[in-house]
């Protein structure tokens, strides 16, 4: 045990450096240009640095309000996602992500698809970007990629988010997805005018501003 | 692993992990969710199951059609699992269960839309856990509406046994490790002769642990 307590610690700092190394500031981020205009949180206020963000929960989207609708209305959605990225920009200036995912589920009859409750799925996380000038205390970072439609099998379709850690509890976080190819969106300009988020009516989205 | 051994599992990582090796604090989080379990004698099954591994990242899963013998029918169960373990800033872990139409035991128990959330966090300023966005929609139990029942509430269900409603089961010490289990429909089956317990039906379950 010894000698394992010794390597681990003679290796730690090496994998420090090396993390470190990869995660170098690129300042002034843009993200990619997904089919309408970003009206994310302050237009050019981005920088492009390591970030991570996790977590999931509900929505009670309409009426953009931090207090769950009556459970028999069935107006809220539920989700899972998380990104990653080390703070590198491609030769055209997007920040790019690491990884990440995306499950989204609207359960608002209004918009069900052949019956069931409409079923986002990302294949793919591509840009994540810092906000510097949102109102989220923690953090607040908007990502996207490609997904795809469960019900319909609609798929390679942008999606961008807007993702907001404002402390704890979670019901103070912030989350909104937009996905212009099917006019579909989920997005609360009216509750914080700098960002569309919408208040978590439960579960966390934490912000980490190191990986 | 059945939820006992999920329990013990959270017990587990609040005790082992402020014991290990390293100098520093260890993070760590678990969290599982499910849309329906049935343990009986001859039925063991669980549906639309989610288990976040140990290196964190997120697992999905859902199945629009579930039906357990004559003991459960439910439609559009969606289990996800996220977290992320984080010594420096802080680690969460949020699962979530929710359903579409159940009917339990022949429709002695009926709803139309079962939400389950559990959320734990640690690290900042803040270490807890709690089930808010929890919900169970024109909740009908032995023909008595129930609306938004509070945690815990238990009815009797004759010749049956009972159902525990939004069952929230706490864990962790709450400095070092937090966690919660929420059940939001746990029927027990009881032996209606000697009153021993013979089987549990869990709809919309969804566990979260974190300890640093």
């Amino acid at each position: 045990m010894f000698k394992l307590r010794t390597l681990a610690m003679l290796a730690a700092p090496i994998g420090v450096v090396l993390i470190a190394s990869s995660c170098d500031r690129q300042p002034g981020a843009v993200a990619p240009g997904i089919g309408k205009p970003l009206a994310h949180f302050q237009p050019g206020n981005f920088v492009c640095v390591p970030v991570k963000i996790t977590g999931g929960g509900r929505i009670d989207y309409p009426p953009e309000q931090a207090e769950k609708n009556p459970p028999a209305s069935h107006e809220y959605e539920t989700f899972g996602a998380h990104v990653m990225g080390s703070g590198q920009q491609d030769a055209n200036g997007v920040c790019l992500a690491d990884k990440g995912a995306l499950e989204w589920v609207d359960h608002r009859p209004e918009m069900e698809v052949n019956g069931h409750p409409l079923n986002l799925h990302a294949t793919e996380v591509t840009f994540a970007e810092v906000a510097t000038d949102a109102s989220c205390t923690d953090g607040a970072v908007h990502w996207g990629g490609k997904l795809r439609v469960q019900n319909t099998g609609q798929s390679d379709l942008d999606f961008e988010v807007w993702d907001c850690d404002n402390g704890e509890p979670g019901r103070n976080d912030g989350f909104a997805i937009s996905v212009p190819a099917i006019d579909y969106a989920v997005q609360c300009f009216t509750v914080t005018p700098a960002d569309p988020t919408c208040y978590l009516t439960g579960g966390n989205r934490q912000f980490h501003p190191t990986h | 692993m059945n939820i006992d051994n999920f329990r013990r599992a959270v017990l587990i990582v609040g005790l082992a992990l402020p014991m290990s090796w390293t100098a520093g604090s260890v993070a760590a989080q678990t969290a599982r969710s499910y849309g329906v379990k049935v343990s009986t004698p001859t039925i063991n099954q669980t549906a639309s199951s989610a288990v976040l591994p140990p290196g964190g990242d997120m697992v999905t899963n859902s199945g629009q059609s579930i039906v357990v013998g004559s003991l459960v029918t439910a439609q559009d169960a969606f289990a996800i699992v996220t977290g992320d373990a984080d010594a420096t800033d802080g680690s969460n872990a949020v699962s979530s269960a929710t359903l579409g139409a159940v009917s339990l035991l022949s429709g002695l128990i009926t709803a139309d839309g079962v939400v389950a959330v559990a959320s734990s966090t640690i690290g900042g300023n803040a270490t807890g856990s709690d089930a808010q966005g929890s919900s169970l929609a024109n909740l009908v139990v032995n023909g008595e509406s129930v609306s938004d029942p509070a945690p815990n509430t238990w009815m009797d269900l004759p010749g049956v046994g009972y159902v525990v409603l939004n069952e929230q089961i706490p864990t962790g010490d709450g400095v070092t490790t937090s966690g919660i289990t929420v059940n939001m429909i746990h029927v027990v089956l009881l032996d209606a002769l000697t009153g021993v317990q013979t089987g549990e039906i869990i709809i919309g379950s969804a566990s979260s642990a974190v300890g640093n």
